[in-house]
């Protein structure tokens, strides 16, 4: 089999808005695979066409290289915004229905309780539940049957700290077991630490895509001058020490290349007979390159 | 298989489902009442006997006929059960792991039948055994010979809850169903009636030609048959009150009514946003 997922020119509006522009994603099996953007940016409204409950205005996509059937859908276990069961049944009783949707035992469900710690609370009503635990029961639906697929829209939505580290624990293990994983987060770190590939949505449109290693690598930004900036600049530029170099309130200010470390940045000059009298290192953070992708 | 499946998703739901449970036992209930009641308001009418209404055959007429607005629990249970996959957001849930659109409609189409041929045998049950204790003489082919209007009670009975499903599937909202249909049954289409009481299209209204399926028993006939007169009265002398359309016509008509009913809900689930 070829991928896992091929989304070819997805789009959809609600009335004026447009939330998704042409969309075209493909993942293959075993990626855990993010969907990186801020809220309102086509996360959820392409999870839910993906999974069948709302219907693209044009493009198309398939799963398993199949056009998309409902029975499809029993080999991928997601969750979609916040989870939906019915209030007045009890943990057990609506993993059952899921259970027979999706063609299988029941068997699963003592399992999936226990993995998700709700095992003692399967004879409760579902409305009796925290927000918490809700969300806890929609991962649980979604392990059963133990899908080659899995879709998590904002997994870790209304956890505590205690929760998100073993919602994210449990989704890592998944993906570790060889499990294909659609992940969307507005939170960076969830991304970086759980998946291998991201694409950042924003406002509809796909900014980039790719390996995390690749869209989301730690750039050194560096600060320095000396007494002949421009000698300096065209050294340092002409030999790939750095990069996207501009003037800043008087020193220069510039992206180190890969492989560079601010130290060579000296060394370098100096054997060129320029001295630096400032150097400074300014880490750009993931967390400002994202937030400089979606600000453009 | 993929009915069974269905079913067997239903069943989950609804038979832990309180509001149902209610319903079905109100309708239930009511059923044994009036199996208490009717022999009890008989002894206060000394003139006619309802009990002339209790044997075979006529128990038929007269049970399929007190029994039909009994069947607006029964609409009322589906639409609840209907509207509730709106407002839990379960329609989604169930699509997400796996069910078509079209299955969603297909599990309360199905659960309708299954609903309207429990409430045909519990009709039939009861007026077994009102016969039973009131004929004079029973014989197999006495007690058997209307009990075909069992038929079109059934058919009446789906009809009420496949215009409850309808209605649920349109306005979403529970009370606002329950509202609609409750105002469609009893003021809008007899206002309606009352309109156009001159005209013949008045029979061909959807709810009106659902209670003629079951219409008041024939009782001058009854006790005509009881009084042994040997020279039958003119019927057409009798003709006070409209009968409207003949009984096939109207079966013909609300099997109609219900495939349009059917088709356009699959059409509306096709489009409708599922929260």
């Amino acid at each position: 089999m070829s991928n896992i997922l091929e989304i070819q020119q997805l789009s959809k509006s609600y009335r004026s808005v447009k939330a998704i522009k042409n969309l075209s994603i493909h993942i293959d099996p075993g990626q855990a695979f993010g969907l990186l953007g801020p809220n309102g940016s086509g996360k959820t409204t392409t999870l839910s066409i993906l999974t069948g409950i709302l219907r693209q205005d044009t493009g198309t996509y398939s799963w398993f290289g199949e056009t998309p059937s409902p029975g499809q859908r029993t080999r991928i276990g997601s969750l979609i915004e916040t989870p939906h069961f019915y209030p007045y049944l009890n943990l057990e009783k609506n993993l059952r229905i899921i259970c027979t949707i999706k063609n299988i035992g029941f068997d699963d469900i003592e399992l999936v309780l226990k993995e998700t710690r709700l095992f003692e609370r399967r004879k409760s009503r579902f409305k009796t539940l925290s927000l918490g635990m809700k969300q806890r029961l929609g991962i649980a639906a979604a392990l059963l049957g133990d899908p080659r697929v899995l879709v998590l829209d904002e997994p870790t939505n209304g956890l505590d700290p205690e929760g998100i580290a073993e919602v994210r624990e449990t989704i890592i293990e998944q993906v570790e077991r060889g499990k294909t994983l659609i992940l969307a987060s507005h939170i960076l770190s969830e991304v970086e630490k759980i998946c291998s590939h991201v694409a950042i949505l924003k406002n509809g449109d796909l900014l980039a895509a790719g390996s995390v290693k690749e869209i989301l690598t730690e750039e050194e930004v560096v600060e320095f001058s000396s007494s002949d900036n421009a000698k300096l600049l065209r050294l340092l530029e002409e030999n790939n020490v750095v990069t996207e170099a501009r003037k800043e309130n008087g020193v220069l200010v510039a992206l180190l290349q890969p492989g560079m470390k601010i130290g060579d940045l000296n060394t370098f000059a100096f054997g060129n007979g320029v001295v630096i009298d400032h150097l400074v290192s300014r880490k750009k953070s993931l967390e400002a390159q994202f937030l400089e992708l979606v600000k453009e | 298989m993929q009915v069974k499946k269905l079913i067997r998703i239903e069943q989950v739901k609804i038979l832990n489902y309180i509001p149902f449970q209610i319903l079905l036992g109100l309708y239930v209930v009511a059923i044994v009442l009036g199996l208490v009641i009717y022999p009890l308001i008989d002894k206060q009418i000394p003139v006619i006997s309802l009990s002339d209404l209790f044997r075979f055959p006529d128990v038929w007429s007269f049970m399929t006929w007190i029994t039909e607005p009994y069947n607006i629990l029964l609409a009322l249970i589906v639409i609840m059960i209907t509207t509730n996959e709106f407002s839990n957001h379960t329609f989604k849930t169930q699509v997400i792991f796996g069910l078509g659109r079209r299955e969603l409609l297909t599990q309360k189409i199905v659960l309708i039948f299954l609903l309207a041929a429990l409430a045909t045998i519990l009709i039939g049950l009861t007026s077994v055994l009102l016969g039973l204790t009131h004929s004079y003489k029973i014989t197999p082919g006495i007690m058997v010979e209307n009990i075909w209007k069992l038929l079109p009670y059934f058919l009446s009975s789906v009809t009420y809850m496949i215009i409850g499903l309808f209605i649920a599937l349109l306005v979403k909202n529970t009370a606002m169903s329950i509202l609609s249909f409750i105002g469609f049954r009893t003021f809008v289409e007899p206002v309606l009636f009352l309109i156009f009481r001159e005209k013949e299209i008045r029979w061909f209204f959807p709810m009106r030609a659902n209670t003629q399926l079951t219409p008041l028993p024939d009782l001058i006939e009854i006790f005509q048959r009881k009084m042994n007169s040997a020279e039958p009265v003119d019927p057409s002398s009798l003709d006070i009150l409209p009968k409207g359309l003949p009984l096939w016509a109207n079966a013909l008509l609300v099997t109609g009514y219900v495939a349009i009913i059917i088709f356009f809900s699959y059409r509306i689930m096709d489009r409708k946003r599922l929260s």
